[in-house]
Formats: C-alpha cells, structure tokens, sequence
C-alpha cells in the first residue's frame, strides 16, 4: 500500500514483519514512516521488536502531536542496537476518543514518556502502570498544555506584531 | 599537685574553677584558630586562597563568623522535642569540655593531674555520643535521626579500638597517669615502640572526631549535616567549638602519649616557650594530617565502616595487647615491640584491601575497557 | 511511614519503614531533583522520583518562535552541553529547510561539541566527587579545567554558558584568528586535569570501594529503559550515535567508543574518563583538518522557512542522545518541537539501580547517571 518509491529502505523487512497488520508506510527525510492504525499499533510494535530480522529494542522516543482537526498523532521512534536501524511509527487518534493501548507493555523506557504525552495532550494509556503526572502538578488533570487549542497568548503580545501564528504561516 | 597557678596558694576549688576558665579562654581562641587554619590549609589544598579580605591575612575571619553566628536567631522546629533539642549542645559540648581537665599541655601546665588520667579521659571522651544522639533525635528530622544513629553506631564500633591502643600505652608505661607516660618518653616516644598501635589510634580518633573519611553521621552529600541539620545560631556554634575543641584535645593527647609531649627530645629541663614550641609542633602536625585526610579522601559507607572497625582494628588491637603483654612479662627487648608492630602494620595495609574487597555485592571482573574502532 | 508486612515467626518484632524526601532542596540532588526513599535501617527499599519543577514549556514555547529564536531555548534545556543541544537543533531546521552546511562550519562545530562534552564530564566528575564525600577538591580541579574551557567558549561566542553560536546553515560569526592556538592550549591543560583526576579519584581504595559493583543494571535492562551515552555503555552497549548514524564530521574521524563491562557506578564513572581522552584525540584530527573557508552557505535565504513534513534527529550528547522531533508545515517556525531527553530516560532507570542498596549508594548512583534537571523537565 505504498504510496512513494520506497525501495532502498528497511520497509520490505517492515511489511513482511507486519503482516496481518493494517499498515501505510512513507518516506521520511530521515527514517521511513509507517502508519499502524490505534487498534493494532501496540501488536505492530511488539512485532517489530520480537522480529529478528528488525529487533526495534530500543524505544527512542515517544511523543504525540496535535493536528487539531485531524486528531492527534502518537509518534514512536524505534531503533535497533544490534541493527543500527530505524523506523517512525505512527498512529492517529481521533478527537473524540484519545485513547490508546500503552507500549510499557513492549518497552520499559516507554513509562515516562506515555506519562509526559498523557498529561501534554490528553491522551489516556490503557494498562499503563502508573498514570500519574509527570511534569505538571498533580491535580492538573484538565488542562493540555501542548494542544494547539492552549493559548500561549502572553507571549504573543509580548513579541509584538507579526510575530503570532498567523494563517498564512500555517 | 600544686594549687599555684597564679604563684600563691588559694584554695583548691577556687584554683580549679580559675583553671577551667582560662582554658576556656584559651579553648576558644584555639578553636577560632583552628577553624581558620583548616580554611587555609583546605585552600590551598584546592588550589584557592582562602579567607583573605578579614584583617590582615584573613586572620579575623573566624571571629566575623562566631559574631554572626552568635547574632543569628536561634531556630526550633515546632515539632522538636524542646528539652532534648535544647540540651543536647551542652552534652556534645561538656564532656569535651571535661577532656581538658588531665590532659599535660606543658609541665606542670594542667588542670588537674590525675593518677587514672588516661583512664578518666576515655570515660569523658565516649560521653558526647548522648548529645549527637540526643540531637538526632530530639530535631524530629529524619535526616537528623539517621545521622544520630550513624553517629552511635560508629562511636561504639571506633571505641574499642581507640581505647585497646590506649591501653598497650598505659601497659608499655606501667602508669595511667599522663604526667608518667610523658616522661617515659623522655628518650625515645612511644611511636617507636608501638607504630601500629599509633596508626590504629589515629584512625579512630578520626572516626571519635567525625572526621572525613568517616563523616559518615554527618555526610553532607547524604544526610545533609545529620544531628545538626536543624540547628542555627549559638547552639549550632557550640556543635562546631565542641568539634575543633575535639580536634584541639586529641592532638593533644596524641602527642603526650605517642610523640613524647612535651619531653622528647629535648628533656623537661627547657623552658615553657621551649615545650610549648614542642608541643605546638607535634599536636600541629597531627592537625595538618587530619585536614589532609579530609581534603583528598571520600566518605566510606556505613556498612563499609563497621566492618573495618569490628574485622580489622579490633583484632588487630586486640593482638597488640597480647603482644605487648608477652613481651613486658618475660622482659623482652623493647625492639620486638618495634618488629610485632610493623608487622602488624603490614598486616593492618594488605587486610585493608581485602576487606574492602569483600564489600563488593557483586563478582568483581577486571577492570578492563573495550573499545571498539569507529 | 508504611506499615511492613505482618510480622512472621522468623521476625519477633514488627519494624516499619521510614520514608525520607530527598530533595528538591538537597545538595546532592544536581538541581531540582525530588526522590522519596523507603529505608529499612539503612538499605533503601523504594525509590519514587519526581521530576518537573523546572518545566518552563519549552517546547510550546519553541512553537510560537522563528527557527532562530528557538537556538536559544535549546541552549537553556541543556546548559552544561549547550553547543551539543544546539547542535541538534539547527540540524534539525537544515535538514526541514534543506540546508547544506559548508565543510568549516562543520569541523568548527565538530570542534565546539568536543569541547563541550569535556566541560560537561569535567563537571560530572567534580559533582561526583562531592556525592562519594571529597571535601570539595575534586570538584575546584574539575571547575579549573571546565574553566579555561568555558573562557575559549566566551572568546568564540560572546556567552560563557548559553552560546546560541551555531545558526541554521553554519555558524553565527567565523572564530578568532588564534583559535587553533588557543584549543591546543587547553588541550594542554585538559590532559594534565584528566591526569590528575585519574590520581585522586580512579587510584583512591575508599573512592573504589564505594563505586564498584554499586547500581548495577544490565545491557538488556538499559537498553529496555532507553539508557543512552555513557550510562548505557558502561552496561557493555557500545551505542554511540557518533559511530552508528555518522553525523558532522565523524565518519571521518578515528576514534574509539569506550564500552564498559559491569554496568556499576565505578563504569559509569570510568567510561566518562576514558571518553575524555577521546574527546581530546577528536578535537586533534579536527583542527588539523580546519581550513578556511565559508562559515554559511553561499545562499543563505534570507527568511528561513522549511518545507513541511517531519524530522528525528539526534545526536551524541555528553549525557547520552540528545534527540530533536521536529514537525513542520511550511513557515518560518516548528509546528511541534519535542526534545528527546537522555537524562529523563537514564533517570527512569534510577529506581531499579538503586533498590537495595544503601542510601549513600542511591545517592551516588543518581550522581552516576549525571542528570540536568533541566534538560529533564525542559
């Protein structure tokens, strides 16, 4: 289901690793991006990790990013330490319903991260061990701060005119 | 015993009252001096100069600090225990305080010459433990009751080899009376005969004083000050004279029982300046030793600690009194002495690697690093 | 206090855990640091850290802000390896805007992370001097070679600590005309500092008694918690971005990736040391291979914008990987800015180090793994 040339990268070990899972991959300026849809992102990722020809043990990081009407994207970098290769995984949530199976489950490493982009955008981990805050206080489990929908509106006051985000920029 | 301190006879308790607030005196200017000779000698040390902007050379330093000190406000947690908060500067204090009254500063220059002297300072110098844990726990602070507790323990574990060396002292000079051990030495010191004994005391007396390497009821980076943490002001004032007076007898007591005091090399027959010069270079040395250790060791670990003290000194110290027993009863040359002690002092260096050694939780592996090309 | 488990037959008496909060104020913390341990005596049974009091938002704010203005910010999240965090950064615009970055610029900002990375270890190794219990002078040794340093930095950049030097494309301005003369100078003088701290710390029997076989992890175990840098090479995983994902100039320089062997504090300590003469021999190779040249492109743009779409760059920090998720769509600013922390991920570790250990041995792990809570908290 590809959409560019992607000959010459790790994307036919991909498909062949994700097999029996829904997948779209992309051509990035560094790695190849592959889309797993959010019912089946966390079985991608733990296939990509248990497969030999791959072995995406290490989990660089993970982090989500708001495309408002479009929903949210989870992001996760992956990384082989005996392959020496990588891969960007990602997966959309729509905006009524930001839910998603949590990746501790496949790597570790992922606790913290998942904790950061929960309280950052609101995402819920199911099975996350410990969903506490990380960064924000405790009790500050309302407020999304890296939505594109959180104002930021004193420091564009403070930069003056032309410096906000316009609509011509975007 | 002489009741002339000041060339006429007065009456006994008046004289030893007189006595103990010269030291006094004397005690705090010390401790001031002390204080501002480990800032200077710790400079440079780290290659810094040190207090230098008050007085002349930075002399004034200490005293610009005991005024601020003494004008800060004096602090007490509201859950604190009041008495036991409040009291435990003077126990850490006092029996420090009680150390000056046997020991031989010059000839005849004492408080009180004592015929158990040796003896009465060890029961006094183990008293202060009460005040640290008195402190440690009386602040209603954790950090301060670990450091409490880490403080008991480690008295406890370096008293008994602190005073098992004192004790070959007392039986090499068939006195405790510190006035006879000093003269005992008036022509070779003590060191000589019992070089392990000395290293043994030296480093107990470390760990008796909180000293780096075994600051560990204190550990700044750990327990944050430990017992003291929550003091301020004139209380935590008279933690810190208690420390340096501390420091002050010690040195003290090493040189009139390891280093010959005030009598070797030169005999009791020089003049005052002449043993004061003596002793002012010996106890100065031991000083200097002491704010070397600090400057250039790291904090052992607690468990690290008590297994030196229980498996190393104590056995040690213990063999070193059989030793010294066997040869005073069958009247062998003081050489063996010499002999059995350097032994032991390889002993004591090799058995210290190991033991530190064994401390390891896990199967040590050579030290090797790979590293692979780019 | 948590009440144990109920007392067993072999325990006659009930004992009950202590909890003590280290931090956020406590000298041994490297910032604002909060860990809670539970001691049984003095063994630490748990460890729950908390992080985030130094969280400013960085990364929103980066949102609002022009690719230049950001190079600040990074410089702010990292500030004992500003250059490096930079340098991810401006790497991170060039590759969205499709800037090529000429040769000097190159070996110029090789040079600079180099360097860097010494003043950071240099720190690292007097912080940890401190946490094992040396009054101070390791630390005053470490601050005198970070120092001269620091002072070239300020030659170089104008700033002693948070430089914003390299620029999108290049650098902001050409060094000085004695630059060569002046790195070799304190090249001089690392050496000597790296020498001298092998003598007071490596050789010291307490200091090795006090780190060896303290806060082991494994390699699988490291790599499982996304450990990065010398913490995770000390566990025997020769990761190093440097050497896998060749970045600047450093396919083409010789060097070594120090790779530990037990995975304890005393490895961790060690492989930063030994990284150190590496360092020194990069910067070597480097300034023999400096020559003139331009510092930007020839065609500079004069308003920067990028094409939209999506980068990860990352790049080998002193504490580890120091990653850039930088997201565009088109303009003259990041649409999402994520900076990948090393610390945050080494530190997710701390708890499975330091668990049954002594509280002196937590504290000194926590010092092994050479944290900047602001780079933590961003």
């Amino acid at each position: 289901m590809t959409t560019q040339d992607l000959t010459g990268t790790i994307w036919a070990e991909v498909d062949r690793a994700l097999a029996g899972v829904t997948v779209r991959a992309e051509r990035g300026v560094l790695d190849v991006i592959v889309f797993i849809p959010r019912d089946e992102v966390v079985r991608g990722l733990r296939a990509l990790k248990r497969d030999a020809g791959l072995s995406f043990d290490y989990l660089r990081c993970l982090t989500a990013v708001d495309n408002e009407a479009e929903g949210i994207d989870v992001v996760y970098h992956l990384y082989s330490t005996t392959k020496k290769h990588n891969l960007t995984v990602k997966t959309t949530l729509p905006n009524d319903d930001l839910t998603l199976d949590t990746a501790t489950t496949v790597w570790r490493g992922a606790n913290w991260l998942e904790r950061e982009t929960a309280e950052m955008f609101g995402v819920r981990f199911r099975g996350h061990p410990d969903p506490r805050t990380l960064l924000m206080p405790e009790d500050m489990d309302d407020t999304f701060p890296l939505r594109k929908s959180h104002p930021l509106a004193e420091i564009e006051v403070l930069q003056g005119e032309g410096m906000g985000y316009t609509e011509e920029d975007r | 015993m002489n009741n002339s301190l000041f060339g006429f006879e007065i009456n006994v308790w008046f004289d030893g009252l007189a006595r103990l607030g010269l030291i006094v005196g004397v005690m705090t200017v010390v401790a001031m001096g002390l204080i501002y000779g480990e800032r200077k000698i710790l400079a440079r040390f780290q290659q810094r100069i040190g207090p230098q902007k008050t007085g002349p050379f930075g002399l004034l330093q200490s005293v610009a600090d005991a005024i601020k000190l003494v004008g800060k406000e004096d602090l007490r947690p509201t859950a604190a225990d009041p008495w036991t908060f409040e009291l435990a500067p003077y126990f850490v204090f006092i029996p420090i305080f009680l150390g000056f009254v046997s020991l031989p500063f010059l000839l005849d220059v004492n408080i009180r010459l004592l015929e158990l002297g040796l003896l009465y300072f060890i029961a006094v110098s183990s008293v202060n433990i009460v005040g640290w844990v008195m402190a440690g726990w009386g602040s209603d602070n954790r950090y301060a009751m670990i450091g409490g507790m880490r403080a008991a323990a480690q008295a406890i574990s370096y008293e008994l080899p602190l005073v098992l060396s004192l004790v070959v002292v007392a039986m090499l000079a068939g006195s405790l009376n510190l006035k006879d051990i000093v003269e005992g030495q008036a022509v070779v010191p003590y060191v000589v005969w019992l070089p392990l004994a000395f290293v043994i005391f030296f480093i107990s007396t470390l760990a008796e004083m909180n000293r780096p390497p075994f600051d560990i009821p204190i550990g700044e980076s750990e327990v944050v000050g430990g017992p003291f943490v929550e003091y301020s002001g004139i209380r935590w004032s008279m933690f810190m004279l208690g420390e340096y007076a501390s420091l002050w007898i010690l040195s003290t007591l090493t040189a009139a029982v390891f280093l010959g005091g005030y009598s070797w090399p030169f005999g009791e027959d020089l003049g005052k300046g002449y043993q004061l010069l003596l002793m002012g270079a010996k106890s100065g040395l031991y000083i200097f030793v002491v704010f070397w250790v600090r400057a250039s060791i790291p904090r052992l670990r607690i468990d690290q600690l008590m297994a030196y003290s229980w498996k190393v000194l104590l056995p040690l110290s213990l063999a070193q009194v059989l030793v010294v027993g066997f040869v005073r009863v069958y009247e062998l040359p003081d050489v063996v002495l010499t002999a059995a002690g350097i032994l032991g002092l390889v002993a004591l260096v090799s058995i210290t690697g190991r033991a530190v050694a064994s401390t390891r939780r896990l199967p040590g592996a050579a030290r090797t690093m790979r590293s692979e090309a780019a | 206090m948590v009440a144990s488990p109920q007392a067993t037959p072999e325990h006659e008496f009930e004992t009950q855990d202590l909890l003590i909060n280290v931090g956020p104020q406590h000298p041994s913390t490297h910032g604002v640091f909060r860990m809670v341990l539970t001691i049984d005596g003095e063994v630490v049974k748990d460890v729950v850290p908390y992080i985030g009091y130094l969280h400013r938002g960085a990364e929103k704010l980066c949102e609002t802000m022009d690719f230049r203005q950001g190079i600040g910010f990074m410089d702010r999240t990292e500030y004992l390896a500003a250059h490096n965090a930079e340098l991810s950064y401006v790497m991170a615009v060039e590759a969205l805007a499709g800037l090529e970055v000429p040769e000097r610029a190159q070996w110029i900002r090789t040079i600079l992370c180099e360097l860097n990375r010494l003043s950071s270890h240099f720190m690292f190794l007097g912080a940890f001097g401190i946490d094992v219990g040396v009054f101070g002078t390791p630390f005053i040794y470490a601050w005198r070679e970070r120092e001269a340093i620091i002072d070239l930095f300020e030659e170089i950049s104008g700033d002693r600590m948070m430089y914003a030097y390299f620029r999108p494309g290049g650098l902001a301005w050409d060094v000085p005309l004695n630059f060569k003369e002046r790195v070799r100078e304190v090249l001089k003088s690392t050496r000597q500092g790296i020498r001298d701290f092998d003598e007071l710390l490596t050789q010291n029997e307490i200091f090795r008694a006090r780190t060896e076989g303290i806060g082991y992890i494994s390699a699988e175990d490291a790599i499982d918690w996304g450990m990065s840098g010398p913490s995770i090479r000390a566990s025997g995983v020769p990761l190093d971005v440097r050497r896998d994902e060749p970045y600047l100039k450093y396919a083409e320089l010789d060097f070594d990736v120090i790779v530990g062997e037990n995975g304890d504090v005393f490895d961790r300590y060690y492989c930063r040391m030994l990284e150190m003469h590496e360092s020194v021999k990069i910067i070597e190779q480097c300034l023999e291979r400096l020559q003139p040249g331009l510092i930007v492109p020839d065609k500079m743009p004069r308003m920067l914008r990028a094409a939209p779409g999506e980068v990860y760059i990352r790049t080998e920090a002193p504490r580890g990987e120091y990653g850039i998720y930088m997201v565009s769509k088109g303009g003259n600013r990041p649409y999402r800015l994520k900076v990948r922390s090393a610390c945050l991920s080494n530190l997710q570790a701390l708890r499975q180090m330091s668990v049954d250990q002594y509280i002196a041995d937590a504290i000194i792990v926590l010092g092994s793994i050479d944290i900047v809570l602001s780079e933590v908290d961003r």
